[in-house]
């Protein structure tokens, strides 16, 4: 092939008529994973190339799962490259709610197509307020501030239709059902390539989830783009109640506490001696005062850190 | 985080203020060690009254003398030998040596070993921090192989001790170690050693940063306390034909329970009965 050919070629590709780009996004254990190959295989099936490319390192603590799939829009069509560039996803299917908002960037702006389910998965990381029951720090976007964003979205509680159709694991059936809706290939093949991933003695339930996404999108509702969500969390960084009290004349600036506060919001001033440098992103967790070797700072928790242990 | 009691532990009630700030070296980890014990002295009520601290010599010996209570510094290596008489004298004193690596396991081996044999109540502590500090940096029973000291220019070239091993063999009660970096640990280990019957012997994982870290680039106190967080510098405990003495991964926590009769009874059982048949004869 010349110089020529790839180069002529590329354009081709950047003129974007030739790839279809579907981003699938989720935290570990929803089966995101699981969507993209079936999506992958009938794409295949279909006689069209295809590359799928995916990240799930932490997926079973918790982590972020994402799966970028592309194929050629008809036989013939090269797919370039296996991951997606920003703002040239087609299709973004969100397992989780703020993943979904997290990669909105990378949906196309003019004609993509959102789907998310409502269900929210709050990871440990967004606890920063460290007392009990307190608000974690989540996504505060509600779904009809999305779905306005977005030229098409589509925001359904799959876990909880999940659960109703009898298994809260077939979510991500019926969110590739409602993908099914947006791609253009027929049902029994859709049907067909999901049977095989499938486990075994679950091809019933997959089927039925995977109708009833798909039904979801085709039956008219007066606003399909709000299903009566899950209220969204209102408060992103809760104001914590600490009081951070150092003990200048003992600090001896080893640095220990500075380098090991988890929020960072410690630092050494000009005459090197350690002060708070950031009141709000403090915690009180305490491990400044338990690594300091010179009893330097002591941690107060104005209100009482465990209310029902009073 | 994961305070039990109501009342909070306030590090100032324990400490002798006049003395503070402490002379220990700017990320010494023997201050974080100290912390753990006066919290573990705080959760379990101890009278400091009725609180006695012996230590030795070295740099933690120096940790016995701020802390505000019945407290005594005496010669090298023998902190076990006093506390050990002085048990038997107050058996109502909680009796807590503080030593080091040198002190405890070369000054004062003999008496570490015989301590544990004699299983009396006391609560030993040990900061172990690879290097005789105070005195300048020289090579200690617990150096790692290879590293440099003052007196090992080339690298040390013996092999290093596993004392908690040691304190097992010569039957210690209970034997712990624990790293300072996980300090609500490592109170909770204390609080086991305090609660303990009998010879406890706690071998605790400090930092000396200004010497021996430097000596080997081993990094700032931060990059030290965070080395402690998992396998605890590996290349020092690897478990080779050379190293017989090491476990190839630092293991924390209670490493021996050795359930024995305490010395202090059968000692005054004996001197009772003795006393009586004086007395009968008389």
């Amino acid at each position: 092939m010349s110089i020529e050919t790839i180069a002529a070629e590329a354009d081709a590709v950047t003129a974007d008529a030739l790839t279809r780009n579907v981003l699938i996004v989720g935290v570990g254990g929803q089966g995101v994973i699981m969507i993209s190959k079936v999506l992958a295989l009938l794409c295949q099936t279909q006689g069209l190339q295809v590359k799928q490319s995916e990240v799930h390192g932490m997926a079973k603590r918790g982590g972020v799962v994402f799966s970028h799939v592309r194929f050629g829009a008809k036989a013939g069509d090269p797919v370039w490259s296996p991951t997606i560039p920003m703002g040239e996803a087609d299709v973004l299917i969100a397992m989780e709610w703020a993943e979904g908002v997290r990669w909105l960037p990378f949906l196309r702006a003019d004609t993509g197509v959102f789907i998310a389910d409502t269900q929210q998965v709050i990871p440990p990381f967004a606890c920063r307020n460290r007392d009990f029951f307190a608000e974690p720090a989540y996504a505060t976007e509600t779904p009809s501030e999305i779905v306005g964003q977005v030229s098409d979205g589509f925001a359904l509680d799959a876990g909880r239709m999940a659960e109703e159709l009898g298994n809260a694991r077939a979510a991500n059936t019926i969110l590739l059902g409602t993908l099914s809706a947006s791609l253009d290939f027929p049902l029994d093949d859709w049907l067909s390539v999901l049977n095989q991933f499938v486990p075994k003695g679950t091809e019933e339930i997959n089927r039925r989830a995977f109708l009833l996404g798909r039904d979801w999108v085709e039956t008219p509702r007066e606003n399909p783009a709000m299903p009566a969500p899950t209220p969204a969390l209102p408060i992103a960084r809760p104001g914590i109640d600490v009081r951070l009290e150092i003990t200048r004349s003992w600090c001896k600036s080893c640095d220990i506490c500075v380098k090991l506060c988890p929020e960072r919001c410690l630092d050494l001033d000009d005459q090197q001696i350690v002060r708070l440098k950031d009141p709000d992103a403090c915690t009180g967790c305490r491990i400044c005062e338990w690594l300091c070797p010179d009893f330097a700072i002591a941690v107060h928790h104005e209100t009482p850190e465990r209310p029902h242990s009073a | 985080m994961n305070e039990i009691t109501p009342d909070k532990f306030e590090i100032r009630d324990y400490l002798r203020l006049d003395l503070m700030p402490h002379f220990m070296c700017p990320g010494c980890g023997h201050g974080i060690a100290l912390r753990a014990l006066l919290w573990a002295v705080h959760e379990l009520g101890i009278d400091k009254d009725n609180l006695a601290i012996v230590s030795g010599i070295g740099c933690s010996g120096r940790v016995g003398a701020y802390i505000d209570a019945n407290t005594y510094h005496v010669t090298h290596g023998r902190p076990l030998a006093f506390a050990t008489g002085l048990k038997l004298a107050r058996p109502d004193l909680k009796v807590i040596v503080i030593t080091g690596d040198g002190d405890c396991l070369a000054i004062g081996g003999n008496h570490l070993i015989h301590a544990c044999r004699r299983n009396l109540d006391i609560t030993c502590l040990m900061l172990n921090n690879e290097v005789y500090g105070m005195t300048g940096g020289q090579v200690s029973p617990t150096t790692a192989e290879t590293r440099l000291t003052t007196t090992t220019p080339a690298g040390n070239s013996e092999p290093a001790f596993d004392a908690c091993k040691l304190a097992e063999a010569a039957g210690a009660g209970l034997v712990g170690r624990e790293v300072t970096m996980q300090t609500p640990a490592l109170r909770n280990l204390i609080k086991e050693g305090l609660a303990y019957e009998g010879f406890s012997f706690l071998e605790v994982m400090s930092d000396c940063t200004e010497i021996y870290g430097r000596k080997n680039d081993l990094g700032d106190s931060a990059e030290m306390v965070l080395a402690q967080k998992s396998d605890m510098r590996p290349e020092a405990y690897t478990n080779s034909a050379e190293q017989p003495f090491r476990p190839n991964r630092l293991v924390t926590g209670i490493l021996a329970r050795n359930d024995r009769p305490e010395y202090g009874d059968t000692y005054r059982r004996q001197a009772a009965a003795l006393c009586g048949e004086g007395d009968d004869a008389a």
